[in-house]
C-alpha cells in the first residue's frame, strides 16, 4: 500500500544543504523505493537531483518540510530526519 | 548571486585533452594561478583533491562541480573547464564527467558558498545550457552560453 508522510526538519549543520550533504541525501534517497521530496518555502526539490537541493540553498537554521511517499515511505522518511539531525555525519 | 561575477574568459577553458581525474585538477589550479598569481598552486590544487576525497563533486550527467577553500580569498572564483573526452570520475551517477565547474571559495563563508552552488545549480540543471556548454567549440561559446 502505498504511503505518503510529511514531516519537517530544521537543518542544523553548519554548512547547510551544500554539495556534499545534497549527494550524501541523493544516495541516501536512492535506497528506497519512495518519492522522497524537500520543500522550503516556495520550492520543491525532488531528494534524488543533487542540482535540485543545491538550488534550495537550504542554510543552517531553515526548515524543510520533507514529503515521503512509496510503500517504504516511513523507512525512508526516518533514514533523512537520522541523516539531517546527524548534520549529514559532519563535525559541526 | 549573478553567475557572470564569479566566471571569466580567463577561468575558462574549452575542450581540453586530458584522460585522468588527478590532471584535470592540475588544469583546474593552473588556470586559477594563472589568473590570480597570489595564489599557491599547490594549496589551491591540495584543497580541492582535499574536498574530492571526502566524496565525488561529480554530481550526475556528465558535471562534476569541485570546490575548495582558499584562506585569504577574497571573492568567490569559477574556474570552468571541459573536456574533449569525458573522463572517469567517480561521479554519483557512475557516468564519466566532461563538464567541470569548480569554484574556489573564502574560507568560512557558509552562506555565500551555498549562494554561489544555487547560483551554480539553476544553470546546470537548465538541458539547454548544459547542452550549449558541451558544444561549445570555444571558451567565448561557454561563457556566453552561462551569461
Amino acid at each position: 500500500m502505498t504511503k505518503r508522510i510529511k514531516q519537517s526538519l530544521t537543518i542544523i549543520n553548519k554548512l547547510g544543504l551544500h554539495a556534499r550533504a545534497a549527494t550524501k541525501l541523493v544516495q541516501l534517497a536512492n535506497t528506497f523505493e519512495a518519492d522522497i521530496l524537500l520543500t522550503q518555502g516556495e520550492n520543491t526539490a525532488p531528494a534524488n537531483s543533487v542540482l535540485a537541493l543545491m538550488m534550495l540553498e537550504s542554510g543552517q537554521g531553515k526548515t524543510i518540510e520533507v514529503t515521503c511517499e512509496g510503500k517504504d515511505a516511513e523507512s525512508a522518511m526516518s533514514a533523512v530526519k537520522e541523516l539531517v539531525q546527524n548534520k549529514f555525519d559532519e563535525e559541526e | 548571486m549573478i553567475i557572470s561575477d564569479i566566471i571569466s574568459l580567463d577561468r575558462t577553458q574549452c575542450s581540453v585533452d586530458c584522460h585522468s581525474k588527478k590532471r584535470i585538477f592540475e588544469i583546474i589550479s593552473e588556470i586559477a594561478i594563472k589568473q590570480n598569481p597570489q595564489l599557491d598552486q599547490n594549496e589551491v590544487l591540495s584543497s580541492l583533491l582535499n574536498r574530492e576525497k571526502m566524496g565525488s563533486t561529480g554530481i550526475g550527467n556528465g558535471i562534476a562541480i569541485p570546490h575548495g577553500r582558499i584562506e585569504g580569498l577574497s571573492q568567490i572564483a569559477a574556474i570552468i573547464v571541459t573536456s574533449d573526452e569525458p573522463i572517469e570520475f567517480d561521479a554519483i551517477d557512475n557516468k564519466p564527467v566532461d563538464i567541470f565547474f569548480a569554484i574556489l571559495v573564502p574560507n568560512e563563508e557558509a552562506e555565500t558558498h551555498l549562494k554561489a552552488l544555487a547560483g551554480i545549480a539553476r544553470k546546470l540543471s537548465d538541458k539547454e545550457i548544459v547542452k550549449a556548454i558541451r558544444n561549445a567549440e570555444n571558451k567565448n561559446q561557454i561563457v556566453a552560453a552561462l551569461a
